[in-house]
């Protein structure tokens, strides 16, 4: 009776798991179906997965229609740039909050509560007239479209989600014994060394977890950087100006294509910006989650 | 000079403190407050930009009462997304706790599943997710999952439109099952680690002890890993308030492009402040039940 009921919720269990899965999945084999294949087979009804007529056509345009290269190398140096610095930064700040007692720290960390609980939105338009002219008194300068305005925050530990970033650190640097730091100071360390020597390798699964979120969140990031870049491109800004691109670049005034039509281009477009971030899934995806559960996140 | 062996030790240790956190709150003065005190004066205020400079000038509530009673957009996207929120959450919780349970046992491919449920949440903070999830104001696009196929089994069991409610309710899950199960990526995980964080001997002792699996989920699993559920249910919130691709954001980037910055700020700042109640509600809440 027993086995007959495990082998039942074994059934069961294989069905949920690929049914959910198959949800998650769905979007992005259909992605990698629709980017192979002639946009003629849009139309065909009998072409669910599998194209009739395989080109790489598609992926070529695109490619020429996002300035790939240029545009990968962009975002790349943006990318690992403010996820490095956010890593550190907000390491440094997580562990004032964790280890050390000073006046007002309830207040301050109510501060970096409030960071998270704001939409970008609300400050974005304020930072734009501020980045506008940025400086002290004569001294000011047009950082618009200037990558700084992503750099400083990251490097202050106010980038992309920072708020989030520096409670995990606070979180794991809360769970790792006392008698770590005792020791080195009793052996003369100071705080700040301590926390290089000491302190940081003992938390390489944080990092490693904060840095692969900032490198996502920052590759993802379309509203951020394309409130402040002008001519700069990354990734996220050409996906999403990909439409309008293709329409002056491809398509012209002549040719007519349906929504549905276009969008092995769009599939195409998804497929070359996502395809970095998947492949580095495949390979770290173990990295991904340990951080989070290992602070075990906000209790 | 100030000799250092003559200060306090816990004076020095505290001043190491502000030392550490220094970094950060030089910056969050800059790029946080500021901006965010900036766009609470705007909200107040008609601006203008005149020759590279913002003018400001003061008229109280006006844009907060134009925005809530002439912008019927604003308003709608709203309502929208807090009823939305509403229902969602709780049904992300559960679906969250369920599948959580599920990847706690001991199974074959195991590793694969988990590493499949934590896939969304690399992709679903981009745009490439509005795209690929067919919400881009393309229709007949992800098909699959857009029939309505419960309506049509309740008309073909003899129920025509007697079920409407009902109706609505399922299909309405079956319609947004992509953004449950898209945005449940992080809760699973948190309900995992906690879950792994009951021991294995209060499991063998309840075992011991009689207890049947549901007993076992309520009295043993549901305490242990509550603070977990009411860290989700905020997160939840925070998540789906603040994301970008949604409507009331979108809204608000539209009238900032037209150079509204009044308007826009007050949009802002109403929609900050229904985030704040809802999560200070769910705190507040969580905390008198376990009282």
């Amino acid at each position: 009776m027993y086995k007959l009921r495990k082998y039942i919720w074994n059934f069961f269990r294989t069905v949920i798991l690929i049914c959910t899965e198959f949800i998650i999945m769905y979007p992005i084999i259909y992605m990698i179906s629709c980017a192979f294949r002639d946009s003629a087979d849009m139309n065909d009804p009998s072409v669910i997965w599998i194209p009739k007529h395989f080109t790489l056509n598609v992926i070529r345009d695109t490619i020429k229609a996002m300035d790939f290269g240029n545009t990968l190398k962009n975002t790349l140096i943006l990318n690992t740039g403010c996820a490095i610095v956010q890593v550190l930064s907000c390491s440094v700040t997580g562990y004032g909050f964790a280890r050390f007692d000073f006046r007002g720290k309830n207040f301050l960390f109510g501060i970096v509560i409030m960071m998270i609980l704001v939409p970008p939105q609300v400050i974005s338009l304020p930072l734009y007239t501020q980045f506008m002219n940025f400086g002290i008194g004569n001294l000011r300068i047009n950082l618009i479209d200037n990558m700084l305005t992503m750099y400083l925050p990251a490097m202050s530990a106010n980038g992309l989600k920072s708020g989030l970033m520096i409670l995990i650190f606070r979180q794991f640097f809360r769970g790792l014994p006392k008698e770590l730091e005792e020791s080195a100071y009793i052996d003369g360390c100071s705080p700040l060394k301590t926390f290089i020597l000491v302190i940081m390798p003992n938390a390489l699964p944080a990092v490693l977890t904060v840095f692969l979120l900032s490198v996502v969140i920052y590759w993802n990031d379309f509203y951020t950087s394309s409130a402040f870049f002008r001519n700069t491109k990354t990734l996220g800004i050409v996906l999403e100006n990909l439409d309008s691109e293709l329409q002056m670049r491809l398509f012209g005034e002549s040719v007519q294509l349906s929504q549905r039509e276009k969008i092995v281009w769009q599939e195409a477009g998804c497929l070359l910006v996502l395809s970095p971030l998947l492949i580095m899934y495949v390979f770290l995806q173990k990295h991904f989650t340990e951080g989070i559960e290992s602070s075990g996140l906000i209790i | 000079m100030i000799n250092k062996r003559k200060i306090k030790y816990s004076v020095r240790k505290s001043l190491y403190g502000y030392g550490f956190i220094l970094l950060w709150f030089s910056g969050t003065v800059i790029f946080f407050l500021i901006p965010l005190v900036k766009s609470l004066i705007y909200s107040f205020s008609e601006v203008s930009i005149d020759s590279g400079k913002t003018v400001v000038k003061y008229i109280g509530f006006e844009k907060y009462m134009k925005v809530l009673t002439e912008d019927e957009k604003y308003t709608e996207y709203l309502t929208d997304m807090i009823i939305e929120t509403l229902w969602k959450t709780p049904v992300i919780i559960i679906f969250s706790l369920f599948t959580a349970m599920i990847l706690n046992q001991k199974f074959k491919g195991r590793t694969f599943a988990r590493a499949v449920f934590f896939l969304p949440v690399i992709i679903v903070t981009g745009t490439a997710y509005r795209i690929i999830s067919g919400n881009n104001d393309v229709s007949d696009f992800s098909t699959v999952f857009t029939t309505d196929f419960t309506g049509d089994f309740l008309e073909f069991m003899g129920f025509y439109g007697a079920g409407d409610k009902i109706n609505d309710f399922v299909s309405a899950i079956a319609d947004n099952i992509y953004g449950i199960v898209w945005n449940s990526g992080i809760q699973i995980l948190l309900f995992l680690s906690a879950l792994q964080n009951i021991p294995a001997s209060v499991r063998e002792a309840s075992l011991i002890d009689g207890a049947t699996t549901w007993e076992f989920f309520w009295k043993i699993t549901v305490p242990y890993i509550k603070p977990f559920i009411v860290a989700n249910i905020v997160f939840t919130i925070i998540d789906t308030f603040t994301n970008p691709l949604n409507k009331v954001m979108e809204r608000v980037s539209v009238m900032r492009n037209q150079w509204a910055f009044g308007e826009a700020s007050a949009m802002a700042w109403i929609y900050f402040i229904i985030i704040m109640s809802v999560t200070a509600l769910t705190v507040i809440l969580s905390n008198k039940r376990s009282d």
